[in-house]
């Protein structure tokens, strides 16, 4: 995306953004750009709102997203970003991750839709506050970007899990 | 006839259409208000039946399904169920009573002897006669929204829009059935909160969660099953008529034997939502009849599973919204099945709370397309439809699998890009694979479309960089362009659906269909152009009388002179590209001006934010309110 986020929405560029006035924004901004207020136009006005509104539309996706916000947040900052530009996960970290996808692959085995619920609870929790730790880090005059990348590697690494999870959920349904 | 039909003078009218699997509407907003237009039939249900004459007439609606048990194969009914799939796929082999024309082609076509009728030529067939029943009462028809199950893909989505041209109709918007009646309910009682549409029709479920904020239709997931309906309820009554009247293969399954069974099944099913028994004779195989009985207990026990497979995805639809059950404001209950007992007991057992029926379920739908169409033919600000893209989107990766590029449920317009290299050193060509589903391994996905990017300038592998865009629209029809970057030359891309007819395809259609071939065809692109270039004059003078400020006065000569130019070619023009190249001309000489206009909207919109909440909430409900009454007056 070569558009930056905060600039479409109008939005401060900080880690820390209030969700429900982030969503008023994207709405706001969509009656004026969806393609439905520009149904009478000609073409070439359609085509531009059309290509406004999914910019926007892509904007909040990234901004309502802590890791593809975090990125943004670094994009600006120069500095680069990716999987392999994070630092390794200490090992305590990867033991930790390691013991609770054993937990999972023994629910997807079991079925026991409670102890995935609460799996996925906790790893909530866990991903919240790496999310904190990441907005204070954003936040302080004299941030450290490899300490924000460590905290988006360990971001990832939830993420990934609760996807699993998720669609662990989606076959128990 | 295609041309034969508008009084110009007339101001045009926009309608509604809900294409269903087992009746089509057509609606308009009357004072205010959805009104349901009289179909040929002298109702305002057309049931969705087309019948082939061996000597070559067509038939619609009830007077086709009169066909239905004594030319079962040329009596077309539930073709819906059969858009934007290929020949082969599961739907032509479930029980049921048409030949396919065999192979694998990208369309799946009716064999009819010599008519080989696509379902997209066979639900054009249902729009033409909606809307000549338009025509007919309105004088002139100006442009349609169709409405489509939240849940079909893009395949099934282009194959509705291939109709709806095919037909002759404009289509403004193909809109989301669930979000449709949201329209119509959230309209009608001016309620605001969180809602859930279970919206079970003849062959398709859907089920919507929506949150109604001030005008706002924001969809927050949506789930379902194309392939799943009342028909299916049919099917299981069907299976066991054909059993007791002795025909247990295939061969005594002849598609009388078929039809007549799934004729009396329909009846059962109807007779069952009063009465808690139906008897009905049925013919038995070598002579005589057999009385078949079922009760309201049995057929509920039938179609249990069905059901459960709608509880799953409105469960699911709940999960991906982030909701539980409890936090709903309210169920609406929309399409034709959800008249059957068992299957509202159900949904208030899924959702806690008794459903909500108090708008049609057959007509409701149609309602909110109508809405929807006046809505957009008047450039009205006073609603916002924010719907999502039912399915994820994907690119087949190297080893099979998926990468996906918008997952479901994202807001639509959406876009996205992905990257991607060369793997051979000098490799001039890549093959794209799009995909659309949630299953993990691509060849269990749709097959949206396989990408040819060629021209791609000889590189050692690894440094030629593709940029793939992805763009869904608002009617959520994807469109892709791919870009090189290391040379910055967009490449075209050819683009093969996988399924449906290309845009050649429709436009030779089209002109087969016309009586006089090309030269109508060129009249209808004439009529087009100028349809095209009315929308822009009075889309500039509007512009020209609230945003002139925004133009310097070399710019403002330069789009008068456009303007003027445009109005002389769409009255006096005698072919579609003068028009077009002055509607190119006018679009040139006003692009930077829309662009300045937008953002004067966009900071008029966040600037109307910046007062006190309560103040906002209190000007938008009058806003609403202005909506109802000036609808009212008109």
């Amino acid at each position: 995306m070569t558009v930056n986020p905060f600039e479409a929405l109008g939005v401060e560029p900080v880690f820390g953004l209030d969700l429900a006035a982030l969503e008023q924004r994207h709405r706001d901004m969509s009656r004026a750009l969806h393609p439905d207020r520009h149904a009478a136009s000609g073409a070439a006005e359609r085509r531009m709102a059309l290509g406004r509104a999914i910019e926007v539309n892509e904007s909040f996706r990234i901004l309502k997203d802590p890791v593809r916000r975090a990125e943004a947040l670094l994009a600006l900052r120069g500095v680069a970003t990716g999987e392999g530009k994070e630092p390794p996960a200490s090992p305590a970290f990867l033991m930790e991750v390691m013991e609770r996808r054993e937990a999972l692959a023994e629910v997807r085995q079991t079925k026991n839709e409670p102890a995935l619920d609460r799996l996925i609870t906790e790893v909530r929790a866990l991903a919240g506050g790496v999310e904190a730790t990441l907005g204070r880090e954003f936040a302080s005059p004299n941030s450290n970007p490899a300490e924000i990348l460590k905290r988006m590697g360990e971001l990832r690494y939830y993420r990934r899990f609760l996807d699993e999870a998720a669609s662990i959920a989606d076959d128990l349904l | 006839m295609l041309l034969d039909i508008f009084d110009p003078k007339a101001p045009p009218q926009a309608i509604g259409i809900d294409l269903g699997t087992t009746n089509s509407i057509v609606a308009h907003v009357r004072d205010g208000r959805p009104v349901p237009l009289t179909t040929c039939d002298g109702s305002a249900l057309l049931p969705s039946v087309v019948h082939y004459g061996a000597e070559g007439s067509v038939l619609v609606g009830r007077n086709a399904a009169s066909y239905a048990t004594r030319e079962p194969e040329r009596t077309i009914s539930s073709v819906k169920r059969f858009m934007g799939r290929a020949a082969g796929d599961a739907e032509t082999t479930r029980l049921g009573v048409y030949k396919f024309v065999p192979g694998d082609a990208a369309v799946v076509r009716f064999d009819l002897g010599k008519l080989t009728p696509s379902a997209i030529e066979v639900s054009a067939e249902i729009l033409k006669s909606l809307r000549q029943s338009a025509v007919d009462q309105l004088m002139h028809v100006g442009g349609a929204v169709i409405t489509v199950p939240a849940y079909f893909d893009d395949a099934q989505r282009q194959a509705t829009r291939d109709a709806g041209r095919l037909a002759g109709l404009e289509v403004l918007r193909l809109l989301n059935e669930p979000t449709a009646a949201a329209l119509a309910y959230g309209l009608d009682k001016q309620e605001n909160g969180l809602f859930a549409v279970y919206d079970l029709g003849g062959g398709t479920f859907d089920v919507t969660i929506l949150l109604l904020d001030e005008g706002v239709f924001q969809v927050k997931s949506t789930g379902g099953d194309s392939a799943l309906g009342g028909d299916d309820m049919d099917r299981e009554i069907a299976e066991r008529m054909l059993t007791a009247m002795g025909a247990t293969t295939q061969q005594t399954r002849t598609p009388e034997v078929v039809s007549i069974a799934l004729e009396a099944a329909r009846r059962a099913k109807h007779a069952l939502t009063d009465a808690p028994e139906v008897s009905i004779e049925l013919p038995q195989k070598g002579g005589g009849n057999v009385l078949f009985s079922v009760t309201r207990a049995d057929f509920d026990t039938w179609i249990q599973p069905l059901l459960e497979r709608t509880g799953k995805a409105c469960r699911r639809a709940l999960r991906d919204a982030g909701l539980s059950a409890s936090e709903l404001n309210g169920v609406i209950l929309v399409g034709g099945s959800t008249r059957v007992p068992r299957v509202r007991s159900y949904v208030k057992e899924v959702f806690g709370k008794e459903p909500l029926s108090d708008i049609d379920p057959d007509l409701v739908v149609a309602y909110g397309a109508a809405i929807q169409a006046d809505l957009l033919s008047r450039a009205s600000d006073e609603v916002l439809l924010l719907d999502v893209l039912p399915l994820s989107l994907g690119i087949e990766t190297m080893g099979g699998g998926v990468d996906k590029i918008l997952p479901r449920n994202t807001g639509i317009p959406a876009g996205a890009k992905a990257t991607f290299t060369t793997y051979a050193d000098n490799q001039t060509g890549f093959d794209l694979h799009v995909v659309q589903g949630e299953r993990e391994i691509a060849s269990d996905c749709r097959s949206l479309a396989r990408f040819k990017l060629s021209g791609i300038p000889p590189l050692p592998a690894g440094f030629a960089r593709l940029e793939v865009n992805f763009h869904v629209d608002e009617n959520n029809l994807l469109s892709v362009k791919a870009v090189e970057l290391t040379t910055g030359i967009s490449q075209s891309v050819e683009v093969k659906p996988s399924y449906g007819l290309t845009d050649d395809e429709v436009e030779q259609m089209l002109i087969d269909a016309l009586d006089h071939g090309e030269s109508d065809f060129e009249l209808r692109r004439l009529r087009d152009a100028q349809v095209e270039a009315t929308r822009i004059l009075l889309a500039t003078d509007k512009a020209l009388d609230t945003d002139a400020d925004l133009l310097d006065e070399a710019e403002r000569v330069r789009v008068e002179q456009a303007l003027n130019a445009t109005r002389t070619a769409a009255s006096s023009a005698s072919t579609a590209s003068a028009v077009e190249s002055a509607i190119s001309a006018l679009d040139d000489a006003t692009h930077e001006w829309a662009g300045r206009r937008m953002n004067r909207a966009i900071q008029t919109a966040i600037a109307g934010k910046n007062l006190g909440t309560v103040e906002q909430s209190v000007a938008h409900a009058a806003g609403i309110e202005a909506h109802l009454a000036k609808h009212g007056e008109r």
